[in-house]
């Protein structure tokens, strides 16, 4: 599903953020990113999403090259991909429903149909009736979980969570990490970037160690 | 089809709403975008008034023929005959030397006593008689009154002949001119506002920085992105003209007045040209048109600068 050949990222300040890195993630897997901080996870991540180019080497997602991905097809490959970060990238001033129904809007999805799907999706990351609040009322916890909510409401072959956890208390990382599982069962490719080797151990998943760029690879 | 136009709508209903939110931005845009347009409309205005005046002129040419010096007052009298049963001529009027002295004097105005001395030496009235001819209207036009002036001073009688349309020729090519430097200024101020609101919708671009990163991040066409700038560009333009016209019909009631004295002065009526609705659709279309690449213009420049990280 991810694939990547002796990738490298340097970045326009000179710095090299991934050095050759190889590494292959089959479909239906789920895999954590483990490393200090400015390892290199989060830029493992935008290359995968195309927010970044790597410098050198080439990254297959779902069988396409991304260096050879022209810009207009950039909007499709990311619909593939349910991205979930640490600061949430939530919209501060819609309401949880709009955050949530973006990516269907985008598609150019009925109202009624958006709507359904929007409310099932909060069913799913258990914030039942929170459609109209703003984010801002919302703990950290549930804020994650509304991008979580965002990033899987198109059905996505492919979830990215970079550090979903940071900041939360174990019992809600567990819930957390207990909803990626879920999709996982269901089929869906999961990376989870994540210094939280509590959680690791406890999932029991394959593990990526990035170490200053350079891939470490263990179990 | 039918989720295409609900879309489009919904971009529409919301792009409204965002405007409502943040009314002083938006009325001075659309107040920009109205005094921009009502330049070019009122020099639009101006010269299809003046157009409509040289064709009334037009419509009314005159001859002045003049006769030999050394005639006699009775063969004056059998050329103006003559000239009266003409065919081709609708009227005409006979003035005798006196007549033209008469008329002389009026256009000399207040020098009298001057022009009076200036006779005295000269010792007699230097005026021929003349006679002023005014053809039938179905005569009116350039071909037929070059025949009719070379007729003219074919006659026994007659000295020389003048059509009095080189005047009429020379207000329409400056009327010529007038227009062409009205479209380029309309072009530039067009230009100079496309650059304007274009800046307005960047700002608005910045303003959504946000939004505009994580819609990309969630798989945002560039085209879904845009469309709300387009909108915001569309109805700027729509509101700018609409509010044009506005200015351009208070304009209009402020030079009214004066202007229907001289029209009663002429004897003619309606003198102001009143836009007619094509033109108000075209100055609308205008409008939005402007506006519409004022965005896209702004979209292009700045759209893509702007990247999830
Ligand atoms: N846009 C950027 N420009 C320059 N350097 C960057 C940029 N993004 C990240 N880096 C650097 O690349 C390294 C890896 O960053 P990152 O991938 O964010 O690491 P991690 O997510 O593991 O903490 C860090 O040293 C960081 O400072
Ligand atoms: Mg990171």
């Amino acid at each position: 599903m991810i694939q990547l050949s002796q990738v490298s990222k340097r970045y326009p300040n000179g710095h090299e953020a991934l050095k050759s890195v190889s590494l292959e993630i089959a479909q239906g897997e789920m895999v954590f990113v483990t490393g200090h901080s400015g390892a290199g996870k989060s830029t493992l991540f935008k290359l995968i999403t195309r927010i970044e180019r790597p410098t050198q080497g080439q990254v297959l997602v779902d069988g396409k090259n991304l260096g050879r991905l022209p810009e207009r097809k950039i909007p499709a490959l990311r619909r593939e991909i349910g991205v979930i970060f640490q600061d949430h990238k939530l919209l501060m001033d819609r309401s949880v429903f709009d955050n949530v129904a973006l990516p269907l809007i985008v598609l150019g999805m009925p109202r009624n149909e958006i709507a359904k799907r929007v409310r099932a999706a909060l069913g799913k990351v258990g914030l039942h009736g929170k459609e109209k609040q703003l984010p801002i009322t919302l703990s950290g916890g549930e804020q994650q979980r509304v991008g979580i909510a965002r990033a899987v409401i198109n059905r996505p072959s492919i979830l990215l969570a970079d550090e979903p956890t940071g900041n939360l208390d174990e019992d809600l990382s567990d819930e957390i990490m207990d909803i990626f599982a879920d999709f996982n069962q269901v089929g869906v490719t999961v990376l989870i970037a994540t210094h939280d080797l509590r959680q690791i151990e406890r999932m029991g998943k394959r593990t990526l160690h990035l170490n200053e760029g350079a891939l470490i690879e263990h179990g | 089809m039918g989720s295409y136009l609900t879309r489009h709508l919904q971009v529409l209903f919301a792009t409204l709403g965002d405007m409502a939110r943040t009314p002083m931005a938006s009325i001075n845009t659309i107040l920009i975008i109205a005094v921009t347009l009502l330049l070019p409309a009122l020099l639009f205005v101006s010269i299809q008034t003046a157009k409509s005046l040289s064709g009334q002129w037009q419509g009314q040419p005159q001859f002045t023929v003049f006769l030999q010096k050394d005639i006699s007052d009775g063969a004056a009298q059998l050329i103006f005959d003559e000239i009266q049963l003409h065919p081709k001529i609708e009227l005409a009027e006979l003035l005798s030397p006196d007549d033209a002295l008469a008329e002389f004097r009026i256009l000399a105005g207040r020098g009298g006593g001057n022009l009076d001395s200036e006779l005295a030496f000269i010792g007699e009235n230097p005026l021929p008689a003349s006679i002023v001819v005014m053809p039938k209207s179905g005569f009116a036009n350039a071909q037929h009154l070059q025949a009719l002036e070379q007729e003219l001073s074919q006659f026994d009688g007659i000295d020389s002949v003048r059509l009095d349309l080189a005047w009429t020729d020379r207000f329409n090519a400056m009327l010529n001119a007038f227009s062409r430097i009205s479209v380029l200024l309309s072009a530039l101020l067009f230009l100079a506002l496309v650059l304007i609101v274009g800046n307005t919708i960047k700002l608005l671009i910045y303003n959504r920085r946000d939004e505009i990163e994580i819609t990309k991040l969630v798989g945002g066409t560039n085209g879904f992105i845009r469309r709300p700038f387009l909108y915001y560009g569309s109805l700027f333009g729509l509101f700018g003209s609409v509010v044009s016209l506005v200015f351009l019909l208070i304009a209009a009631s402020l030079v009214a007045k004066p202007f229907d004295q001289l029209a009663a002065a002429y004897q003619s009526s309606g003198f102001v040209h009143q836009p007619t609705l094509m033109e108000i659709g075209s100055l609308v279309l205008i409008g939005i048109t402007l506006g519409w690449l004022s965005a896209r213009w702004a979209v292009a420049q700045h759209l893509r600068k702007i990247k999830p990280s």
